[in-house]
C-alpha cells in the first residue's frame, strides 16, 4: 500500500498497465516528458515508455480520438487525453456517432478497445470545468467512469483499460492534487457499472459521483449530527450505471437524493432517478429531491461558482426537505 | 510504365464490374451511384495486399469492398437490409462495409469520421513495424471539413503510412467544387501538410493504377503520407432519386466521352490486348453475375426480431490478467 493522490493514482494504474499489455499506448498533447501533460496528468509516463507509446499531438482533438478508433479497430488498446472535457464535443462525431455503434452495427464483429482520459469540474484550475457528461453518457455504446478517490480512480482506470468498449474517463481537478489514500499496489480492479455504498445508512440515499459524492460524504457527516441516517451510494461509472445498488438502499430508505455536479437538464443522473421511480414508486411512498448545477453557462467569479454549484448546504437542505415532513 | 496486358485485362474485369455494379445498384431507392467513378475505384484499391487496409469513399464503397474479397450477394443484402448481410441488417449496406475484409466503411452518415479513423488505422500500421498501408478515398466536398485537415496534418506530423484519395467528380451533392474548392486543385493543399499533392486523371484506371501504387510504395519505405487529386466525373445523380439536371450539358458531353470503361476499352483493343468482342463478353458475364447476386440478395429474407438485441451493446470482452 502507498499514499496516492488522485493524479498519482490515475498514472500508476495506466502504468502497470502499459507494462502489461504493450498493444496499450498514449495519445495527447504535451503529454511527453518535456510537460508532461495539463495538470502533470501523464506526469512520468513519457519518460518510462519513450514516444512510440506517449505519442505527442498537434491541438487535433477530432483526429485524436478518430486515430484512437482507428489504432482500436487494427488491434491496439489506445488512450487518447484529450486535455479537458470541454474539448469532448471536437470528438463527439467520431466516438458518438461511429465508435459507440460499431460492436451493435457490426453484429458483433468488431469492438473498439479505447480509453478517452478528460479533466474537469470546477476546481484551483479556474476554468474548463464544464464535463458535458451527458452528451456522452446519452449515446448507447460509450462506458463513462467518474471516479471520487485516489483508489477507485486507480481501479477503474485498470478496468477501462481491459474493457473491449470505448470508456470516457472523467478526471476532476478539484480532487487530482488533493487528499492522499491508501492505494493497493497488488493487481486489483473496479469494474464498470458496480457502485459503492460509500457510507451506510437507514432514513434516505444519497447518490453522487467524484466531488459531489465527497461533498455528500460530509453532508452525511453532518446530518449525523441531527439523528439523521444518510446513505450515500457512488455509482462511480454512470454508464453502465449500477442502478441494482441505488434501488436496494432506495426500497429501505424510500429516500432519494441525486447530486450531480451537472445541469439537471439532462443529467445522467435524472434518468436514475426515473428508473428508481418506475421501480418502486408504486410499492409506497417515495421521495426524490434534485441537487445540480444552476440551468445556466458556468460563471466564472469564485462566489458566483459556489453560489451555483451543489455544495453541503445545498445537498443537507434537500436531504431535511424530504425527510422533515415525515 | 507500360502496363502490360494482363494488368489491363485485370483493371478492365473490375472497372466493367464496376460500372453494371453502380448502374444497376443506382436502381435501388436511396443509393449513392458513382457511374463514371469507377475508374478511381478500381486504380485505388488494385495490388494492395491483404494485410493492407483500405478506407473507400462511400460512393463505390461495394466495389471496392468486392475487390478485397467481400461476397457481392453479401454487400447487395446489405444495401437491402436482409438477414443474410455481414451485419444480418443492423447497419445501412451501402456505406457500411465488413471490416474483416480490412475494409473500413462508415458506421454511421457523417463524412470525415473514416478520415480520420483511417489515419489512426495507419498509426497502429507504423507501431506494428510491417510496413501494412492504409489507402483511403473520399469526395472532394469532405475535403472540405475540418477532419480532412486534422487528418492530414497528423499523419504528416506522424508520417504515417496512409495515401489519401480524394474522388473529386466536380459535385457535392449539387454544389459544384469551382464554388466550394478555392485552389486550382486539391493537391495544391498537400503543400500545406508538407506532403506530396499529385493530381491524377481518375478516368484514366492505369494512370491511376500507377500514381497510387507509388504513394502506396513510398507509405511502406516509410516515407509518409500522399495527397491524390482523383479527378472524375459523376455521370450519375448524387443518389437513385437525383435528375442530375444542374450539370450543364456542354460540360457533361465532354466527360461522356472521357467516360473511364470507353478509355480503357479504347486501350485495350488499340493495344491489340482484346477484340471488341472479348470485351462485350465480359462486360455480359459480369452484367449476369451482378444480376444474379441483386435477384438472390432481393429473394434473401428480412431479418427477425432475434437480431434486435436490445443487450447486445457492448463487446463483453474483458482482457484479464496475462
Amino acid at each position: 500500500m502507498s499514499q496516492l493522490t488522485f493524479q498519482e493514482a490515475v498514472i500508476q494504474g495506466i502504468s502497470e498497465e502499459m507494462e502489461r499489455d504493450e498493444r496499450i499506448f498514449h495519445l495527447g498533447q504535451d503529454i511527453g516528458p518535456i510537460y508532461n501533460g495539463a495538470m502533470h496528468s501523464a506526469k512520468g509516463l513519457g519518460a518510462k515508455f519513450g514516444p512510440r507509446r506517449i505519442i505527442q499531438t498537434p491541438i487535433s482533438e477530432s483526429a485524436m480520438v478518430g486515430a484512437g478508433i482507428g489504432a482500436a479497430l487494427a488491434g491496439r488498446r489506445p488512450i487518447v487525453q484529450l486535455m479537458f472535457a470541454e474539448f469532448l464535443g471536437l470528438g463527439l462525431t467520431p466516438l458518438a456517432c461511429d465508435a459507440a455503434a460499431m460492436w451493435y452495427k457490426s453484429d458483433g464483429k468488431v469492438s473498439v478497445p479505447l480509453v478517452i482520459r478528460v479533466l474537469y469540474g470546477a476546481g484551483p484550475h479556474r476554468g474548463h470545468s464544464e464535463d458535458y457528461q451527458a452528451w456522452v453518457a446519452s449515446v448507447p455504446g460509450i462506458k463513462v467512469a467518474m471516479p471520487s478517490t485516489p483508489r477507485d480512480a486507480k481501479g477503474l482506470m485498470k478496468a477501462a483499460l481491459r474493457d473491449n468498449n470505448p470508456v470516457v474517463f472523467f478526471e476532476h481537478m478539484a480532487l487530482y492534487h488533493g487528499a492522499r489514500q491508501e492505494v493497493p499496489e497488488d493487481d486489483y480492479v473496479v469494474p464498470l457499472g458496480a457502485a459503492e455504498i460509500k457510507s451506510e445508512g437507514s432514513d434516505v440515499t444519497i447518490v453522487a459521483t467524484a466531488l459531489m459524492a465527497q461533498q455528500s460524504l460530509k453532508a452525511a457527516e453532518q446530518l449525523r449530527g441531527e439523528g439523521i441516517s444518510a446513505e450515500v451510494v457512488d455509482p462511480r461509472s454512470i454508464v453502465p450505471m449500477d442502478v441494482e445498488t441505488v434501488r436496494r438502499s432506495v426500497a429501505k430508505t424510500r429516500r432519494l437524493v441525486v447530486v450531480s455536479e451537472s445541469w439537471k437538464t439532462g443529467d445522467p443522473l435524472s434518468d436514475l432517478t426515473a428508473s428508481i421511480a418506475e421501480e418502486l414508486a408504486g410499492e409506497a411512498p417515495l421521495k426524490i429531491a434534485r441537487v445540480g448545477l444552476q440551468n445556466t453557462p458556468r460563471p466564472f467569479a469564485m462566489p458566483l461558482v459556489r453560489a451555483a454549484m451543489p455544495n453541503v448546504q445545498t445537498i443537507t437542505e434537500a436531504v431535511r426537505r424530504i425527510t422533515e415532513s415525515n | 510504365m507500360t502496363p502490360d496486358a494482363n494488368l489491363l485485362t485485370s483493371l478492365y474485369h473490375l472497372v466493367a464490374k464496376g460500372r453494371v455494379l453502380e448502374s444497376l445498384l443506382g436502381k435501388l431507392p436511396g443509393f449513392h451511384p458513382g457511374v463514371g467513378e469507377e475508374g478511381v475505384v478500381v486504380g485505388a484499391f488494385f495490388g494492395l495486399k491483404d494485410s493492407d487496409y483500405i478506407a473507400p469513399h462511400y460512393r463505390g464503397a461495394l466495389l471496392a469492398a468486392h475487390m478485397r474479397g467481400a461476397d457481392l450477394r453479401r454487400l447487395i443484402a446489405g444495401v437491402l437490409g436482409k438477414v443474410t448481410s455481414y451485419s444480418r441488417g443492423r447497419v445501412r449496406g451501402d456505406i457500411c462495409l465488413p471490416l474483416q475484409f480490412n475494409t473500413l466503411g462508415m458506421f454511421s452518415g457523417v463524412l470525415g469520421n473514416p478520415l480520420n479513423i483511417s489515419t489512426g488505422i495507419a498509426l497502429a500500421a507504423s507501431l506494428d513495424e510491417k510496413q501494412g498501408v492504409v489507402v483511403t478515398s473520399f469526395g472532394e466536398g469532405t475535403s472540405n471539413l475540418g477532419a480532412f485537415h486534422e487528418s492530414l496534418n497528423l499523419a504528416a506530423c506522424l508520417a504515417l503510412p496512409i495515401v489519401y484519395i480524394c474522388q473529386n467528380n466536380g459535385y457535392a451533392m449539387s454544389t459544384r467544387t469551382d464554388y466550394a474548392l478555392k485552389c486550382t486543385s486539391i493537391a495544391d493543399r498537400a503543400q500545406g501538410y508538407g506532403m506530396p499533392g499529385i493530381r491524377v486523371e481518375g478516368n484514366d484506371v492505369v494512370a491511376m493504377h500507377q500514381a497510387v501504387q507509388s504513394a502506396v510504395a513510398r507509405a511502406r519505405a516509410g516515407e509518409g503520407p500522399t495527397l491524390i487529386d482523383a479527378v472524375t466525373y459523376r455521370i450519375s445523380g448524387h443518389y437513385s432519386a437525383d435528375p442530375n439536371d444542374y450539370q450543364p450539358k456542354d460540360e457533361r458531353a465532354s466527360w461522356l466521352k472521357k467516360d473511364p470503361l470507353l478509355l480503357l476499352k479504347a486501350r485495350l483493343t488499340a493495344q491489340g490486348v482484346m477484340t471488341d468482342a472479348q470485351l462485350a463478353e465480359i462486360e455480359k458475364a459480369a452484367e449476369a453475375e451482378i444480376t444474379e447476386a441483386i435477384a438472390q440478395a432481393q429473394a434473401d429474407p428480412d431479418p427477425g426480431l432475434e437480431v434486435l438485441g436490445p443487450d447486445d451493446l457492448y463487446s463483453p470482452v474483458l482482457e484479464r490478467v496475462a
